[in-house]
């Protein structure tokens, strides 16, 4: 096999991963149009839950499961007390209100967790690789594309097969609408809210075997998300999906020439693509 | 309620304030610090406050002054003048790049496309380690002394008349922005903040405006990364980090948006309080955080605003009402 | 009346000159660590061993040891405005430690200015060598010394390893950790079969590891350090490549990077590291009896090393009877004294302390005696270059 399938092949499986870490974020943008930029930290949180949950119960699957849940929990609070004011407002104060969430969220883990990373070992019914020809690859990364694509199926169907995914994109359009036809508005962001970031949690989860654990992972994967989105349309279901795939694919590239500038390429491909497509690949206007 | 202070009482306060600070808190590198951060706040109030535009692209504009600032002041034989002027050239025309680029796009893909240049200006500047140092930064930046036709070099060496350099500079360019936020051209970035197609319609060439504010932030920013240079004697890379526009922004949204004055109580508040709380409690970015949701929240108008409504009140409590009121 | 003024005129004035005499005699060691930002958890630790030594003070030569910790914020920029205050408010002229090495250069330069004396652990090979000053001492092995003290002994235990791998980080630090590891390879005729770069902030080593499998390695040779190896070596794990080579990550963090890993990844992975709490040193063990007595903990090497040179700086004032930075250089340059590491020497041409480097090898979780033996020591030794092949000109 040659050098260049096996890139391919591992960029896709990035892109997996990058979608996964975006798609949180862009549901809760297109549907509310909420830019939240705690969703690094929502995310780091995911991976400490699994972490908790792992050495108390010993499963990683308890974790992989119970992780999600946790986060939805705080995300249900934090929506109540704060991010239901911020819906009507200018994103930049969106914006910096939830780095002042990111920041506290940050700060709270080193206090309840300290500043030791921690690390989750893979399970190990996937513990294993699979090999082709001179390329291996990890059973396990097969398992998080495995996952995140059910994952995605699962919510396109949610998005687009069901009466509940139908009421959400019109709540998207047209919210006072919505409300006069007798739909409680605000339960239905609170449910999308919570969703989304249980989705950074589900993510958070499942990368930490991969990573390891700590409070500052958050940050790299807001920048890693962002661009994914932007790339491919904030709001955009499969434009998360694509811009994924292009961030997966490019860091996967030049990590064979040019090492030391995946991320002047990443952020470089972003640039060009608002240049020229000023919402992004599918972006709506 | 500033654009009716006189001009001169501003200047006054100012020098006031220059002089008062270092007596205040005991330390001259220190005040020093805060001067050159709330020149930055100020860079980043123009924006977000005066003009509507959340820039995460500021580190650029003060590690590139920065990098200007030391690269010249190590390898040539300049006065301190030739060394403001470069940096201010190379602040004005960074920004105006970023400017020209960034305002075709809109909230949240505006602050993108800032926060891409200033990401890849850390990594151009991580690979070129001939000019920048890399990793290590560059070392012995020498603070040039000011050399004038007829009169005797000024040095800078002392903590004490570096202060003084800071201070003229401060003064001076916290004037000029005072100014230029007061003039028309202040109004019509204000009417564009309100209402940009309203504007734009009744003739304004918005996107001019809008680089023409970069330009301004653009040249304080790095005008205040050369004079940190020249304070550290250093130039380290974290100066073109992501971190520092976001210690920026915190410190600009403290103080208060569309608030000059604000943006030097929130770089004083700032840096005193990462001097002190740091010391005490290694995780006081968790009341940081707290604050930054209260101020945009319940006092947009920042710190500043919000002592100020509290004095009112607490007059009017006391009953003791100004002259003019009566 | 008067008697009474007179009276306490002279006993405030003997009370001034006293209090005055104490303060000539007090000393404070100003110890630089990242206490907040991302290097927190080094910082933290760096600082408690700096107090532990403090504490734990003699004062033989009747002089008051205080501290006071500079708090870098992990920011190179931060830390070189805070020396320059406390050089200038405090008159500071003792300062330890850095996490960064940008720290380190940058802190040097301005205690040098300041005629002080500033021991560092730091990672630059610049410190004793380009950029060495009369100011700056380092305790840490140099990237030379690291590479040889672990790799040698790596493969003369296997010599079935015919071919290497390495994974290095896309700066001066590892292209320095490259080279020292090509002259080795080559003077034994190992080829090396392919190299990664990577950068800093690089998170996703599967490209990297997968082109290490390819070519069929024999050893992965990792030469990054940090959060960045502790997630080379999960990756490592999760593709199985334990079983079909050796890896060698020379500059470990010691206990830090065990905890982290766990003995499941760590278990016969070679681990390079300054410090190893059970070395059977005599003043290593007092220092472990320490802080298992005052702070309730095994030391790890950010704990360790600030202790040491705090230590070290204390024991040449009280050596000295003095607090005078020239007097104390004086002392430290050509010094040998019981170190944590055994015997150690102070290069008095490039103030490069030359201490033990360890080569360790992780154990089975059901082979630990105790909740820190994560480790067998394999080996200690030194490496040193001659001072006059570091470029430092002092």
């Amino acid at each position: 096999m040659s050098l260049y399938l096996f890139q391919i092949l591992n960029g896709v499986g990035l892109g997996m991963i990058y979608f996964l870490m975006g798609v949180g974020l862009t549901i809760i943008f297109g549907m509310m149009n909420f830019v939240n930029f705690a969703h690094g930290a929502f995310y780091a949180l995911g991976a400490y839950a699994c972490y908790v949950v792992m050495s108390i119960t010993g499963s990683f699957w308890a974790g992989l499961v119970l992780a999600p849940i946790c986060i939805g929990i705080l995300a249900l609070g934090i929506e109540k007390v704060l991010v239901r004011r911020l819906y009507a407002v200018d994103h930049s104060i969106q914006i910096l209100i939830t780095i002042g969430v990111m920041m506290m969220i940050r700060e709270g883990t080193l206090l309840i967790w300290g500043t030791v990373p921690k690390s989750i070992r893979v399970p190990e019914l996937l513990a294993g690789i699979v090999a082709f020809d001179d390329f291996v690859y990890p059973v396990y990364r097969l398992f998080i594309v495995g996952v995140t694509a059910l994952i995605g199926i699962g919510l396109w169907l949610l998005l687009e097969k069901t009466r509940f995914g139908m009421v959400i994109r019109a709540g998207s359009e047209r919210p006072h609408m919505v409300a006069l036809l007798g739909i409680n508005i605000d339960k239905l962001f609170s449910m999308t809210f919570i969703g989304g970031v249980a989705l950074a949690g589900v993510a958070g989860a499942l990368i930490a075997p991969i990573r390891g654990v700590d409070a500052f992972m958050g940050v790299e994967a807001l920048g890693i998300a962002f661009v994914v989105v932007v790339i491919g349309g904030m709001g955009s279901f499969s434009g998360a999906l694509i811009g994924g795939l292009i961030v997966g694919l490019v860091q996967s590239f030049t990590s064979g020439f040019w090492p030391a500038g995946t991320n002047v390429m990443i952020y470089s491909v972003m640039a060009l693509i608002i240049m020229f497509r000023p919402n992004g690949l599918l972006g709506r206007a | 309620m500033q654009n009716t202070t006189p001009f001169k009482t501003y200047a006054m306060g100012l020098i006031a304030f220059v002089i008062l600070l270092p007596l205040l808190i005991h330390s001259q590198v220190l005040a020093t610090e805060i001067l050159i951060f709330a020149m930055a706040a100020i860079g980043c109030n123009l924006l977000l406050g005066y003009s509507g535009l959340l820039s995460f692209g500021q580190s650029l504009f003060f590690g590139g002054g920065a990098y200007a600032a030391s690269i010249l002041s190590i390898n040539f034989d300049v006065s301190l003048l030739t060394v403001i002027g470069f940096t201010l050239i190379v602040g004005i025309a960074l920004a105006v790049l970023v400017g020209f680029f960034s305002i075709r796009r809109q909230g949240i893909y505006f602050v993108m496309i800032t926060l891409a240049f200033g990401q890849l200006g850390y990594y151009a500047a991580f690979l070129a380690e001939d000019f920048t140092g890399g990793e290590d930064g560059l070392l012995d930046v020498p603070r040039v002394a000011l050399k004038l036709p007829f009169l005797p070099d000024v040095h800078f060496d002392t903590d004490i008349s570096f202060y003084i350099l800071t201070s003229v500079l401060f003064v001076l360019s916290v004037m000029l922005m005072q100014l230029v936020v007061n003039s028309p051209f202040g109004s019509v970035l204000q009417a564009i903040r309100q209402n940009e197609n309203r504007a734009e319609a009744i003739g304004y060439r918005v996107k001019l405006y809008k680089i023409a504010i970069f330009a301004f932030s653009g040249a304080i920013t790095a005008l205040s990364g050369a004079l940190y240079a020249l304070m550290l004697n250093f130039a380290p890379l974290s100066n073109i980090d992501i971190e520092i526009s976001e210690t920026i922004l915190f410190m600009c949204v403290l103080g208060g948006l569309g608030s000059i004055f604000g943006s030097i109580v929130g770089a004083a508040v700032f840096l005193l309080a990462s001097d002190f709380l740091s010391e005490l409690w290694p995780r006081w970015m968790l009341i940081l955080g707290f604050l930054v949701i209260l101020v945009m929240l319940y006092a947009r108008g920042g710190l500043w605003a919000s002592l100020m409504i509290m004095l009112e009140r607490a007059k009017e409590i006391l009953g003791i009402k100004e002259k003019h009121n009566v | 009346m008067i008697k009474l003024k007179k009276a306490i005129i002279l006993a405030s004035s003997m009370f001034l000159s006293l209090t005055s005499y104490a303060q000539a005699k007090d000393v404070t060691i100003y110890g630089v660590s990242s206490e907040s930002g991302a290097f927190a958890n080094f910082g933290k630790q760096g600082s408690k061993g700096l107090k532990l030594a403090v504490d734990a003070a003699d004062d033989a030569a009747g002089m008051k040891f205080n501290y006071s910790i500079i708090d870098s914020e992990s920011n190179a920029g931060k830390a070189a405005r805070k020396v320059k205050a406390a050089i200038s408010k405090s008159d500071a002229r003792y300062f330890i430690g850095s996490t960064l090495s940008s720290t380190a250069l940058a802190v040097g330069k301005e205690v040098d200015k300041a005629g002080g004396i500033y021991i560092n652990g730091s990672g630059a090979d610049e410190i004793t060598g380009t950029q060495c000053n009369k100011a700056m001492f380092r305790w840490s092995a140099p990237t030379y010394g690291a590479v040889n003290a672990s790799l040698i002994p790596v493969l003369d235990l296997h010599p079935e390893i015919k071919r290497v791998y390495t994974i290095t980080p896309d700066y001066v630090f590892g292209e320095a950790m490259l080279n020292n590891a090509k002259i080795i390879l080559k003077k034994r005729g190992i080829e090396l079969v392919g190299n990664s770069y990577h950068s800093l902030k690089e998170k996703e080593f599967s490209g990297y590891l997968s082109q290490a499998m390819a070519t069929k390695a024999d050893l992965l040779l990792v030469l990054n350090f940090g959060s960045l190896a502790t997630n080379t070596l999960l990756q490592a794990d999760s593709f199985g490549m334990k079983d079909k080579m050796q890896i060698l990550l020379v500059w470990s963090s010691g206990l830090d990077h065990f905890r982290t890993l766990t003995p499941k990844v760590a278990e016969g992975i070679y681990f390079g590291s300054q410090y190893w709490h059970e070395d059977e040193s005599p003043a290593n063990k007092a220092f472990v009896a320490l802080s298992r007595e005052k702070l309730k903990e095994t030391p790890n090497y950010p704990m360790a090393h600030y202790y040491q040179m705090t230590k070290l700086l204390i024991d040449s004032m009280n050596a000295t009877k003095s607090a005078d930075p020239d007097a104390i250089r004086k002392h430290l340059e050509g010094l040998e004294y019981d170190g944590l590491t055994g015997r150690e020497f102070i290069n008095a041409e490039n103030h490069q302390v030359e201490k033990y480097f360890y080569l360790l090898q992780g154990k089975k979780a059901s082979e630990m005696k105790d909740p820190d033996n994560y480790a067998n020591i394999i080996s200690k030794a030194k490496y040193f270059l001659p001072a006059n092949e570091t470029g430092c000109k002092m």
